[in-house]
């Protein structure tokens, strides 16, 4: 019995040892990016490491001071939200369309709408362009926000039906039986009972339309419409060079939302709510 | 509380007819039991019934009114399903709430109603708790609140205690009766477990193949079986049925020789229950003994006659040694005749 449970001690300190190595290697970028943000530009690029070094918030306070981070960042969250936002009021119903609902052709919608993911973005980069300038909408972050919203509304849709479909039809009988409409049961019954799916889905979709870089730059032009990734490519080139502890900064406020979100709804990043709700 | 007809009601689903046929009066108040082997078309009967699907054929009245095209949220049934179809995201006040809610119970009634639920079926302690924190059985017994507490004019049951284990099954059947009758509500329920469906009803519809076999209380359908499937499908263990040749009133099968009929000649298949035979000497049968089987209240004898087994319900201190030989005798007012084409009873004097 003793040695049993020591052996299991044992393979337990060494589970703990390599995912506390994995935990430093997916960690060490984004603590090393912090440590170049909070440093004199003079102790960054030096030939020979230093292991103490001096912090600054010099980087940090001219990051605000003479650069609109403020309006790429709240660019980034209006176009981002905005487009999840437009997402979900279309895909939820149309992932409950296509996982509940028989008609001809069914199927072949379902692929039509995946079938948009799979052609490479710079192929419509131009008529996106001729479009948006047409509507007047160049340089906004309401051009952004429907462009992520279309990028990112073919998986999003998928995601949710594949959540759908895992849910019992009995749930729905039941519904239907107990007195509720369509429009009822998919807001009482359905969302609640996929809001992990849900939820993963608009993560996801954040994460894509949080670091969209090609159409940004082709539809931003200025501050007006900069989002966080695009406003990163501006610090480099120009009279001061290449600002490194700037740009780690920026890429460390454009990561942090995505980064607390993520914290934030992890627990119902996973599956299960369904447990429960027929035969267990 | 209303009364249901089905008049020719038809379910086909392209060229498979699931259900065919069909016509069967339900009376107010009445438990119906739907028994059939998997696949019989029993389950979809009710769904049409519930307004889940809509017959290719044919009408259903409930209450005096002509349903089809009303949607099931228009009917007034309540439906308990197979896996209890509980919403997971509400507990179980708001379960037995939502019925109340969709079809506009004012408010201020809806607590009582509710609690009044819970308590008829021992759930009051629990309304806090969410579906996935329930056993089975407090699971199936929120599913049941939720169907009663809007006192609906006929409650819809699919198979509602498959689920749970052989002891539970048994508290709660007594339980559904009893909210039955104390409800007064018509129902129909659908099961493959003739025990439930003996113990339960007030009428049973045993179905095969998307048609009524025969419909009859459950005495009529134990003791008056209406041809072979019906008289193999209920008892436990079920009717031994044993083809063979009628002549010159008698009916022979290897090792048998029973009285038949003096009119009955052919190929007949003989009916007769487990405990409608004892061991005796210038019995009908004679074989050996293939297996004994005790079950405390009684012992069950397997007897090998020719290429048939007869099971014969014997007394519960009998032992054998296989291949022992053994004379059965047969009820003779208890044996029934069949048809061996088209397995119909045959009904004649003499």
């Amino acid at each position: 019995m003793a040695s049993v449970r020591k052996s299991r001690g044992e393979s337990l300190v060494v589970r703990y040892l390599i995912l506390g190595a994995w935990a430093v290697v997916c960690l060490a970028p984004i603590l090393w990016f912090l440590s170049i943000g909070f440093r004199p530009r003079t102790e960054i690029i030096t030939p020979r490491p230093i292991f103490w070094p001096t912090w600054s918030l010099d980087a940090w306070r001219a990051l605000w001071a003479d650069w609109p981070v403020a309006s790429f960042l709240r660019n980034s969250v209006v176009a981002v939200a905005g487009s999840v936002v437009i997402d979900l009021a279309l895909a939820i119903p149309a992932a409950y369309s296509l996982s509940r609902y028989q008609y001809r052709g069914r199927e072949d919608i379902g692929f039509y709408i995946l079938s948009t993911r799979m052609m490479a973005p710079a192929i419509v980069a131009i008529p996106i362009f001729f479009l948006f300038k047409g509507m007047g909408l160049l340089d906004t972050v309401w051009a952004l926000m429907l462009i992520y919203a279309a990028m990112n509304l073919s998986f999003v849709t998928w995601i949710i039906r594949s959540y759908m479909l895992d849910i019992p039809k009995e749930l729905e009988d039941a519904a239907r039986t107990d007195g509720a409409g369509d429009i009822t049961i998919l807001r009482e019954i359905i969302v609640p009972a996929c809001l992990p799916g849900i939820i993963t889905a608009a993560v996801i979709a954040a994460i894509f339309a949080t670091n969209e870089f090609l159409f940004t730059l082709l539809i931003a032009s200025t501050s007006n419409a900069y989002t966080m990734s695009v406003g990163l490519a501006n610090f480099t080139g120009g009279s001061d060079g290449i600002i490194y502890n700037a740009i780690a900064l920026v890429s460390f406020l454009a990561f942090a939302p995505i980064f607390v979100l993520v914290v934030l709804i992890q627990k119902h990043l996973s599956r299960g709510l369904t447990m429960g709700a027929v035969k267990g | 509380m209303a009364s249901i007809t089905l008049d020719n009601v038809e379910k086909a689903y392209g060229s498979f007819v699931g259900v065919r046929d069909m016509n069967l009066s339900i009376a107010d108040e009445e438990f119906l039991v739907l028994l059939g082997p998997s696949g019989c078309g029993k389950t979809t009967t009710m769904r049409m019934i519930a307004g889940l699907e809509q017959p290719t054929k044919g009408e259903i009245v409930i209450g005096g009114e002509a349903v089809s095209g009303v949607d099931a949220r228009d009917r007034d049934v309540a439906m308990v399903f197979q896996g209890y179809a509980l919403y997971p995201n509400m507990s179980v006040y708001e379960n037995i709430r939502f019925p109340l809610r969709m079809r506009g119970v004012p408010k201020e009634k809806q607590d009582a109603l509710i609690r009044r639920a819970a308590e008829m079926v021992e759930l009051g302690a629990l309304l806090d708790r969410k579906p996935g924190a329930l056993s089975g059985g407090q699971r199936q017994r929120a599913a049941l609140a939720r169907a009663v507490v809007r006192e609906p004019q006929v409650f819809l049951m699919d198979e509602p205690l498959s689920n749970l284990d052989a002891k539970l099954r048994a508290s709660m059947r007594v339980q559904i009766k009893h909210l039955q009758r104390q409800l007064r509500i018509t129902t129909v329920y659908v099961t493959h477990d003739q025990i439930e469906a003996m113990t339960l009803a007030d009428r049973i519809v045993i179905m095969d193949k998307g048609a009524i076999q025969q419909v009859g209380t459950p005495d009529e359908i134990y003791s008056n079986p209406a041809n072979t499937f019906v008289a193999g499908f209920i008892g436990s263990p079920p009717m031994n049925l044993i083809p063979g040749e009628a002549a010159d009133g008698r009916f022979r099968a290897p090792g048998i020789d029973a009285p038949a009929p003096a009119a009955l000649r052919g190929k007949v298949t003989l009916g007769i229950r487990p405990e409608d035979c004892h061991l005796a000497e210038g019995g009908e049968l004679s074989g050996n003994v293939y297996g004994v089987e005790p079950t405390g209240e009684a012992t069950y004898l397997t007897v090998a006659a020719g290429a048939h087994k007869v099971e014969v319900k014997a007394a519960r201190d009998f032992r054998a040694a296989l291949d022992t030989p053994v004379v059965i005798g047969f009820d003779r007012a208890r044996i029934y005749y069949f048809d061996t084409a088209t397995g119909e009873r045959i009904r004649m004097q003499g």
